[in-house]
């Protein structure tokens, strides 16, 4: 059986040395001579804001690039990868970022994809057998023959970590695995790595959230502008002092500073019903309020602002913008009433990655340059206006949006919605997939859009971003509203308990926890 | 009523009487469907066939499919002789080779199968054979040419219809006819698929590439179609004759007006499909043997024969 | 602008060098104006298609479609001759008509395609049976024939020329014109491409998906309409042959022209060149004796691929 064989193989970690590593693509050098060592069997970390080189660092160990200079050394064995295929043979498996699963294939299939157990016949007894081990070293109570387009996001990572399990692997490249992963998911998967790691696995892992990285690796290194800045035992960095070592300067107050609400109601929804999800979800938002959504994953708050702008089948008994009742049936709706929204998924839903950055930047409001022929020259003004205030950083302004960093784009998404000049901001996980300077700016411009009298709705699994960023948190849990709660004074622990039911109840009107300000 | 009906209808009455006395015959007709000129006119003339045919004879039915390709008419004649009980198949196969075993199969279990202009691979797979001359047809053309321009010569393009057998045949014939004049000189053949589109657009390039042509061989009537408006189009003088074929009511038409660029036609007339109903129809009623193969002549079409080929009522 | 973005354009002039050095006449006047005359009907087509590939469809009922505008054109049109006379008015009643015909076709795909949530594969496969079928039975399996007066009044639109340009380039001329205006510089055609896209990310955007996205076929079936205009006074008949293989060589044209399959992105300068690209294959082949004849469409497909291969790049 693979799982009792592949513990025996485990045993051999390997250690990793990167010697003197540059990659150039074209002209532009990306790594500069990168040179650290990497302990086998333990848990790396490899930490820089988007665009310092780490995915292509470990895309180069991982066999998807070969270096311009420089080698890699395993067990003091110098190795050249041809291929992806060739640094599986030698142990080394990349989880990549963004999933790379077949999407109509089964869990099972997509685990064995590319070294399908059986001969001439495949062996699909075999391969479901051994995708159901490896599910359940996850503690993943999955079936094996579940279609993997059926799964949500954080389903998906898991398969890709059973994926990479399946595999002997004895170098295991994580890139952040847990973004879309809850606070329980995670922790199974934390203990799993100090499992894999006592079999004598080595573990890369890449992350943007520092107090994980505090939490379960062994040794830091920091990458900024392609050159290493620090290789360091964790233990002797603290998260600030990464986060500083990230950016290259003193980062200032991750948070901007609240302001004070006003009185004035911009957004009411009351009994918001979304069949399969939510029930009688109601709620109030102020002029100058910044609300969060807090739950688990699945507890139906993204399905339920879907609703609420017309994007699912919905019933609601009142809407009201401005104290005016509003039916909001489709995004168009939405957005005449001044409630815009931007999708968690930002390259499926929020932003067109294959096109230019300035037909994304004014996609929802092109009549104001339609006269009647489109004048892009004022598009382009708009373009260069928005890339200042936004901080969106390129070296071009006529790149495909796709070129742009993780950050870049979410500030572009939201430059673009916000060209409509709405009165109600709604930001479902902003700052996924975004490195730490990235984060804290964003973090300004919800703040900013608040003291301008804005309405902002924030939807996210991050509990530090939400306490750090709120006036009044909303809890879900399994489609309810179970808490309504003032975010002043409120911790972590607090909100997990609404999150997992433990607290709160499901009255009719769902506020029956609030604490007026 | 048609001239070949009613040539129909007085050959039925001489052998209606002994008939009655048969069992009941069911005859299966399958036919491609209308989706050019020629084989609307089959389908028409099928039909006009069967109505004829049933009137005259209480105990024959007849019973017309039609097949838009090969596979389904091999399904077809299954059905026929499964749910409708043939005792006779006439056939005008969509293509020769796919159909040579489905029909092989039929006439194995004693259906008597007929097979008409297309004919099958295997020659044992069917009764008796009805079809045009695609030989002649080549070869009435291309004398036509000889007398025409024999002695004082002539540049000749022509257009082909699709690369098949039946194409093939015919050119050859064409070519063999036309050599015999050394003076007729045959610029080029291009394929024109017989298609007016096809044709027009052949017809265009031949003008931009031969500054004097004499004489245009289009090979059937709804090329010659296309090849008139090329003609009208670069208004070119030198072209003094068009030949089409096949006997489209329009170019008949224009034979029996005494039209000075097509003044004759040759026929490969669609009718045969009557013509093979009928002779299959007599020979099972009367229980005479039928004639293993019967040639359908091509004629040339002349003002003064041009009303015998007159169907003003058929599409085709 | 990268070079092999212009592979098109370099495969369309490498094929005229070598049709010139094959035969001078290609270069003549009356040659060109030929070829791009025959390149109308096809181009005026792809046109309209390229709106429908970029906004991530296709439209492949559109042969059938011209057969089956054109018979009912001619059918309208020797009825009205009849009633009115065969004068002007018949003829733009016709031409009407034609465009009519054409948008509600369009109209028809578009609503069964968004609000039917039908694939356009097999929405269009569906007509293209349909359309054709209509028309043969219309025309009971032989042609359509305009009345030979009407025919004659109606003729210059086709032979007709103005500036010494034949009519057929000057309409061509006119829609890619103002089809490229409206894909590349209005408000419409930036929807259009943000949906083929990214259809999801549209919808977020607050974008009419379901509208944009049948107006593409309205366009098509309008610009369907127009060709059928420009091609019924050629003939002066629809037969079941009539449009055959046209859907091919639209799509054809688009996807030469640099548009992807897959939609998103688009350029109706690209269209333009690979539908007369097309058109010159064929003319070439018939000005010339140096390849069997059974080989045409060899030649034709090799043409194809090499030009594929050239803006390969750009994927």
């Amino acid at each position: 059986m693979p799982t009792d064989a592949m513990t025996e193989r485990l045993s051999t970690g390997s250690a990793i040395r990167f010697d003197g590593i540059s990659k150039s693509f074209g002209d532009i050098e990306v790594l500069h001579d990168v040179t650290f060592d990497v302990q086998g069997g333990s848990i790396h970390a490899l930490l820089g804001e988007n665009g310092a080189g780490k995915s292509t660092l470990m895309k180069v160990l991982g066999g998807y690039h070969a270096p311009t200079r420089g080698r890699v050394v395993l067990d003091s064995t110098p190795v050249i990868f041809r291929s992806s295929r060739d640094a599986e043979a030698q142990g080394i498996v990349l989880i990549h970022q963004e999933f790379n699963l077949a999407e109509d294939l089964t869990v099972a299939q997509n685990i064995y994809l590319g070294h399908e157990l059986g001969g001439a016949l495949l062996d699909d007894a075999a391969m479901r057998r051994g995708a159901l081990d490896v599910l359940a070293r996850l503690e993943v109570r999955l079936d094996p023959g579940t279609r993997v387009r059926d799964l949500a996001v954080p389903m998906k990572q898991l398969v890709e970590i059973a994926r990479a399990l399946s595999r002997d692997a004895r170098v295991l490249i994580m890139d952040e695995p847990t973004a879309a992963l809850t606070p329980h998911e995670t922790a199974t998967l934390f203990a799993l790595m100090r499992r894999l790691r006592e079999d004598g696995v080595t573990i890369l892992y890449i992350s943007h959230k520092l107090d994980e990285v505090k939490a379960v690796t062994n040794r830091v290194t920091v990458l900024r502008d392609g050159e290493v800045v620090a290789t360091a035992d964790t233990a002797a960095l603290s998260t600030t002092q990464m986060a500083n070592l990230m950016v290259g300067r003193e980062l200032e107050a991750m948070f901007p500073p609240r302001n004070a609400p006003g009185r004035e109601e911009l957004l009411g929804v009351d009994g918001l019903d979304v069949p399969g999800w939510s029930r009688d979800v109601s709620f109030t938002l102020s002029r100058g309020e910044i609300l969060g959504f807090a739950g688990l994953v699945g507890a139906g708050r993204t399905e339920s602002i879907e609703g609420l702008i017309g994007l699912r089948p919905h019933r609601v008994r009142g809407v009201r913008v401005r104290g005016r009742a509003v039916r909001l049936r489709s995004p168009a709706d939405a957005a005449r009433a001044g409630v815009v929204y931007l999708s968690e998924d930002r390259k499926g839903k929020g932003l067109h990655v294959n096109l230019g950055l300035r037909p994304n930047l004014t996609l929802m409001t092109l009549e104001h340059y339609a006269r009647p022929l489109l004048d892009t020259r004022a598009e382009d003004t708009a373009l260069t206006r928005a890339a200042q205030t936004f901080g969106i950083r390129t070296g071009r302004l006529d790149v495909p949006a796709s070129s742009l960093s993780g950050g870049n784009q979410q500030k572009l998404a939201l430059a673009k919605i916000l060209e409509v000049h709405p009165e109600v901001v709604i930001l479902d996980e902003p700052t996924r997939g975004v490195d730490v300077g990235a984060k804290q700016e964003i973090y300004a411009l919800v703040g900013d859009l608040a003291r301008q009298g804005k309405g902002v709705v924030v939807i996210s699994s991050e509990l530090p971003e939400l306490l750090g960023l709120c006036h009044r948190l909303l809890v879900m849990h399994e489609g309810h509203v179970v808490g309504d709660l003032d975010a002043a004074g409120l911790t972590e622990q607090d909100v997990i308990q609404y999150a997992t039911g433990l607290r709160g109840r499901t009255n009719g009107a769902g506020r029956g926890e609030h604490v007026p300000a | 009523m048609t001239h070949l009906t009613r040539l129909t209808a007085l050959s039925l009455l001489l052998v209606a009487s002994p008939a009655l006395a048969q069992a009941k015959q069911i005859i299966g007709v399958s036919i491609p469907s209308a989706d050019h000129g020629w084989t609307a006119g089959v389908v028409y003339h099928a039909n006009q066939a069967k109505a004829m045919l049933e009137k005259m004879y209480p105990d024959v039915q007849i019973i017309v499919k039609t097949a838009k390709d090969s596979n389904e008419q091999a399904n077809q004649i299954q059905d026929l002789l499964t749910v409708n009980k043939i005792t006779a198949l006439v056939i005008l196969p969509q293509e020769s080779a796919p159909l040579t075993r489905p029909v092989a199969a039929l006439k194995a279990k004693g259906v008597f199968v007929t097979v008409v202009d297309r004919g099958l691979t295997d020659p044992k797979a069917q009764d008796a054979y009805v079809a045009g001359d695609n030989t002649a047809f080549g070869r009435v053309a291309g004398e036509y040419f000889v007398k025409q321009f024999g002695s004082a010569g002539a540049n000749v393009v022509v257009l082909r219809g699709i690369p098949t057998v039946i194409d093939n045949l015919r050119v050859d014939a064409f070519k063999a006819a036309v050599a015999k004049a050394p003076k007729v000189k045959i610029l080029d053949a291009k394929f024109g698929n017989w298609n007016r589109d096809d044709a027009f657009k052949v017809m265009q390039d031949y003008l931009t590439r031969f500054p004097k042509i004499d004489a245009v061989w289009a090979s059937d009537d709804d090329m010659a179609v296309g090849v008139l408006k090329a003609l009208e189009q670069a208004k070119r003088t030198d072209v003094k004759l068009v030949l089409g074929g096949a006997g489209m009511k329009e170019a008949i038409k224009k034979v029996m007006d005494g039209d000075k660029l097509m003044p004759v036609d040759v026929t490969y007339p669609p009718s045969m499909i009557a013509d093979a109903i009928r002779l299959t129809v007599e020979s099972r009623v009367k229980g005479t043997p039928m004639k293993a193969t019967t040639l359908i002549p091509s004629v040339l079409v002349t003002p003064a024969n041009a009303k015998n080929y007159y169907f003003p009522n058929s599409p085709f | 602008m990268r070079v092999a973005s212009l592979g098109p354009l370099l495969g369309l002039l490498a094929l005229m060098i070598v049709a010139t050095l094959l035969n001078h006449d290609f270069l003549t006047v009356s040659n060109l104006s030929n070829v791009l005359t025959r390149a109308a009907f096809s181009g005026i087509i792809a046109v309209g298609m390229t709106f429908v590939i970029v906004s991530g469809g296709i439209d492949l009922s559109v042969g059938s479609m011209a057969a089956l505008i054109a018979g009912s054109m001619i059918l309208i049109m020797n009825a009205l001759s009849t009633a009115l006379g065969p004068g002007v008015l018949t003829i733009v009643l016709g031409m009407l008509a034609a465009l009519v015909i054409g948008g509600l076709a369009g109209l028809f795909h578009g609503a069964v395609i968004t609000r039917g949530r039908i694939e356009p594969f097999i929405v269009t496969l569906g007509t293209l049976g349909i359309y054709r079928a209509v028309l043969t039975y219309l025309a009971q399996g032989g042609a359509i024939s305009l009345d030979s007066a009407v025919g004659d009044r109606y003729g210059p639109v086709y032979y007709g020329s103005m500036l010494g340009i034949p009519i057929p380039i000057l309409v061509f001329t006119a829609v890619a014109l103002l089809g490229g205006l409206i894909l590349n510089r209005t408000r419409y055609g930036r929807y259009v491409q943000a949906i083929g896209s990214n259809e999801q990310v549209a919808r977020f955007a607050a974008i009419n998906v379901a509208g944009v996205k049948t107006m593409t076929y309205v366009l098509l079936g309008v610009c369907v309409g127009l060709a059928t205009i420009l091609y019924v006074p050629r003939l002066g008949s629809a037969t079941p042959s009539t449009g055959l293989l046209w859907e091919l060589e639209a799509i054809a044209a688009v996807i030469i022209g640099g548009t992807a399959l897959r939609g998103g992105s688009g350029r109706i300068w690209g269209t333009v060149v690979g539908a007369v690209l097309l058109v010159t294959i064929e003319n070439v082949l018939n000005l010339t004796n140096i390849i069997s004849v059974y080989l045409n469409a060899a030649v034709t497909g090799f043409v194809i691929i090499g030009v594929a291969f050239f803006q390969r790049g750009r994927r």
